[in-house]
């Protein structure tokens, strides 16, 4: 999906780093992941597949195995988005998406005081 | 702004990879149970035989308990994949060892996921997890048990058919 489709100041800045950032989308109930060209949209589920499986790569392994290219395709079932990724384009993707989830346990752990003060 | 993750899911993702561990934890301990029922009827020890076949049975109704869990409360439930069960045994003595070897990481493992649970403040499923700390009393006994029924009898002479013989009768009451 391009970003000009979609109205930013609609969308909350979860994370950003020097690559890209991922958005969350109140309204749409979604996020957005501005990353390698693409501002790609993403259910719960999905990030959460698309976390583990950047997670599941292993960027030592990658680097010395000398029969193949320094590149990795990411991708999941049934995702719509394909990524091909050198190794700092996937510790990029890896520490963004780490910071997306902190936050989100940081936003939980705000929610649940919230909700446990004002119910 | 939203708590999207908590609005799809009620478990964290910390609890729901605790539970998925657990969930395989129980479908081995199931295949290892089947795997002592087969030893003992293969060396003549037909009621534990029953007895272990039972057991797995029991584990496999955890394994599936914790799987609906973690379904009803939105999480991602892992079948596991099992593998490296024994399957030989040096004795009919180390059969009922390793059970209760087996029941001891059991409850060691449902204590580390409620510590977690405490931590998190998830008493939801803190509450759920009762059930299963309060089975680990009864699994633990009835493993502790069927072993000191080899201090009791003995293995001499008819010992072992004796300790057989006897294997179903143990039996945990609360009062």
């Amino acid at each position: 999906m391009e970003k000009a489709c979609i109205d930013i100041n609609q969308l909350i800045n979860v994370f950003s780093n020097y690559e890209g950032a991922v958005y969350q989308s109140d309204k749409l109930n979604c996020f957005y992941v501005d990353f390698g060209g693409k501002f790609a949209r993403y259910n719960c589920l999905s990030l959460q597949k698309l976390k583990k499986v950047v997670e599941e790569i292993n960027i030592e392994a990658l680097l010395l195995d000398t029969h193949r290219a320094d590149f990795e395709l990411v991708t999941f079932n049934g995702c719509e988005h394909i990524y091909l990724l050198n190794a700092l384009e996937i510790i990029a993707l890896k520490d963004l998406l780490h910071g997306t989830f902190t936050m989100f346990n940081l936003n939980h752990m705000v929610n649940d005081c919230l909700y446990r003060l004002v119910y | 702004m939203k708590d999207l993750m908590r609005i799809k899911c009620l478990i964290s993702q910390d609890i729901e990879t605790l539970l998925n561990q657990q969930i395989k934890k129980e479908a081995h301990s199931s295949s290892l149970y089947l795997s002592m029922a087969s030893w003992c009827n293969q060396n003549g020890y037909d009621f534990s035989s029953d007895y272990f076949t039972k057991q797995s049975e029991e584990e496999r109704m955890h394994q599936l308990k914790l799987f609906k869990y973690v379904l009803d409360m939105g999480g991602n439930a892992i079948s596991p994949e099992v593998t490296g069960i024994k399957t030989d045994f040096a004795g009919f003595r180390e059969v009922f060892e390793d059970a209760l070897e087996a029941e001891i990481a059991i409850t060691q493992s449902f204590k580390n996921l409620a510590s977690r649970c405490l931590k998190e403040q998830d008493f939801v499923t803190m509450e759920f997890l009762n059930w299963f700390l309060k089975e680990q009393r009864e699994e633990e006994y009835k493993a502790r048990r069927a072993l000191e029924l080899f201090e009791v009898i003995g293995e001499e002479g008819t010992g072992r058919w004796e300790i057989d013989k006897h294997v179903n009768d143990i039996t945990y009451s609360e009062d």
